[in-house]
């Protein structure tokens, strides 16, 4: 997996006094935005957008953009936006579903092995080396086949995939803080090792997960999409990124925003994406974070003492 | 450096055996009955039925059939499709060559395109230049294999007209026309990785001492970029390559649907619909010993240059 750390610069938006980590850096205030604007567009779907997303209309089939259709329409004449809003709703919440899936999965189980190492963590590790062996998108494929395909499937097939990677994380996580002294006072109060792993270590871990969730959420956005394209995800008739993607490409002469526009979509999702969890990463790591230098602190001093 | 190579052998042996038990696993993670779906749906006589089974081996308990299976497959037959009638072997011959020849044009392009690109970066670095290759390398991660396929033909192949938008040729060199393409639609995800990679490392080399020294001594800047710093830096670069290499076997999938090359990913993906378990099990664990083996071999390659891992 690749990280962009260091492409945006990330300047904060506002300037205040004795501030060394800021949350809301520029690129990071666009990319919430932007997240924002695409989450309420999906949730209030239906107040938008005039039209519905499976009503068709043979008179306007494979419209080009107008005043009435801001994205024409497509081979049966429903609204391509409206569409596109209503896809949305379906790409996300499944991306959410498959980051959920993992994490349920794939925290307690690096926690366990963590903490309790042994012949626990030797099998979990193991198990986590072949999962690992499989490029994702192929176990996924080998799941659906098993499962049946259909909009689940994809979901749990993928959730399962996403697991090794937060085990692993989780696991070095775990190894780090079990050696802290807290986890000692713990253990001395006589906190169960339940308690100590939920309460007192994972709170410990949060930030990098979270890091790492964003990231995950959207590499789900993308394999979802693979999935629905290639017709093992999502069914018609409903809406799905990558379903329309896949639905639009017969359509490239006529109007190619039908498979332009969910695609543009994807890539605007993944990269704010990235920049958020980017942005978050500086924020929680301390050494990334930009310090003023030098030349900025004598000038800061300056400037006090002229003052 | 034999016990280091052995040691790496026995360990994919192993990932290899639980690979093949965790495939077998999920292919019948839900219970379905093969013969109606080979049927087609159609009513059969109990006598079919029974023959049938007893063809596919249908009629044993699973722990047989994985070892008919894994015992067959390690003498090279993947068994028989439940679909196509067909033998696997015979459904991957035809579409392998394309396959292969298809990610390692795609391999070629990218790094010929990446590594230059890396190295511009590296030298302008935090220049626009710099800046602005970022920010493409960036879509291009987040641009779904498919998406940027699809792109290309839209432009190079519908409106510019100047490859053809489908299909494959009928031997390698006419190929190479047919599949430009996609090759260059696959190889984009790589480029960005790999131009990422590349400009880190060159940028690590270019601070280093030698390359200083190097300069002091008045060689000319371009000849220590090319020279010096670019022969250390690619060698993690070979690598990431590499490993990148596995899940350009699955891309090919998405990118042989989209250009209708007929290769192994179609046959896959049909396989996947209709819970042909031979099909998928097969091509599967192809691509698995396939994605194995570059890893053992650049591991192998890595420890005969570097005798430190051998240590490891």
């Amino acid at each position: 997996m690749m990280k962009f750390a260091g492409i945006f610069w990330h300047k904060p938006l506002f300037q205040r006094k004795k501030q060394e980590g800021v949350l809301f850096t520029v690129p990071m205030v666009i990319s919430i935005a932007i997240l924002a604007l695409l989450i309420l567009c999906c949730i209030f779907a239906p107040i938008v957008s005039p039209y519905s997303p499976t009503e068709q209309s043979m008179s306007e089939t494979l419209a080009l953009p107008s005043a009435r259709h801001l994205l024409g329409t497509d081979r049966v004449g429903r609204d391509l936006l409206t569409r596109l809003f209503y896809g949305g709703r379906t790409t996300l919440l499944n991306a959410l579903g498959v980051v959920a899936l993992s994490v349920v999965i794939g925290v307690p189980l690096g926690l366990v092995s963590g903490y309790y190492g042994g012949i626990v963590d030797t099998v979990i590790g193991r198990i986590c080396d072949v999962v690992l062996s499989f490029p994702s998108l192929l176990l996924a494929f080998v799941l659906v086949a098993g499962l049946g395909r259909g909009m689940i499937s994809a979901v749990i097939a993928l959730g399962i995939v996403y697991v090794p990677m937060l085990t692993r994380l989780v696991r070095s996580l775990t190894l780090v803080e079990k050696n802290k002294t807290y986890v000692e006072a713990a253990t001395s109060i006589g906190y169960s090792d339940t308690r100590i792993m939920f309460v007192h270590i994972l709170p410990n871990c949060i930030s990098t997960i979270s890091v790492q969730i964003t990231l995950d959420l959207a590499y789900a956005i993308l394999d979802l999409a693979s999935l629905s394209f290639l017709g093992l995800g999502v069914q018609p008739p409903t809406a799905d990124w990558g379903a329309m993607l896949d639905e639009g490409r017969n359509y490239l002469l006529q109007n190619p925003f039908l498979a332009l526009a969910p695609g543009i979509a994807i890539i605007v999702t993944v990269v704010s994406l990235n920049i958020f969890s980017d942005g978050l990463h500086q924020y929680f790591e301390p050494i990334q974070r930009k310090l003023p230098s030098f030349k900025q602190v004598e000038r800061r001093k300056k400037k006090k003492a002229a003052a | 450096m034999i016990k280091f190579i052995a040691k790496r052998i026995l360990q994919l042996i192993l990932i290899l055996f639980a690979a093949s038990v965790l495939i077998f696993c999920m292919v019948r993670i839900t219970p379905s009955d093969p013969v109606s779906s080979m049927t087609k749906g159609r009513r059969i006589s109990e006598e079919t039925r029974e023959a049938l089974e007893k063809q596919y081996y249908l009629d044993r308990s699973l722990p047989e059939q994985y070892i008919i299976w894994i015992t067959n497959a390690l003498h090279g037959d993947l068994g028989d499709s439940f679909e196509h009638r067909q033998s696997v072997n015979s459904l991957i011959a035809g579409r392998l060559p394309t396959t292969i020849q298809l990610v390692i044009m795609s391999a070629i392009l990218a790094l010929v395109i990446a590594i230059p690109v890396g190295i511009i970066s590296a030298v302008k670095m935090n220049s626009v230049i710099d800046r602005l290759l970022s920010v493409f390398t960036l879509i291009f991660v987040a641009s779904p294999v498919f998406l940027t396929a699809i792109i290309l033909m839209l432009v190079f192949a519908l409106h510019l007209q100047l490859f053809p938008s489908f299909g494959s040729g009928s031997n390698w060199v006419e190929n190479l026309r047919y599949l430009f393409l996609p090759s260059l639609a696959l190889g984009m995800n790589m480029v960005a990785l790999i131009s990422r990679i590349t400009r880190s490392n060159m940028i690590e080399q270019l601070n280093s001492n030698y390359a200083t020294t190097a300069l002091a001594k008045g060689i000319p800047y371009w000849k220590v970029v090319m020279k010096h710093c670019l022969k250390n830096a690619l060698i993690p670069v070979i690598t990431v390559a590499s490993i990148q290499i596995g899940s350009m076997i699955v891309g090919a999938v998405l990118v042989e649907n989209v250009f209708a090359l007929g290769g192994l990913g179609d046959v896959l993906i049909d396989g996947v619909k209709s819970a042909d378990y031979p099909v998928v099990q097969g091509i599967t664990l192809m691509m698995i010993v396939v994605f194995l083996l570059i890893n053992l071999i650049v591991d192998i390659a890595y420890a005969a240059i570097d005798p430190r891992i051998r240590l490891e």
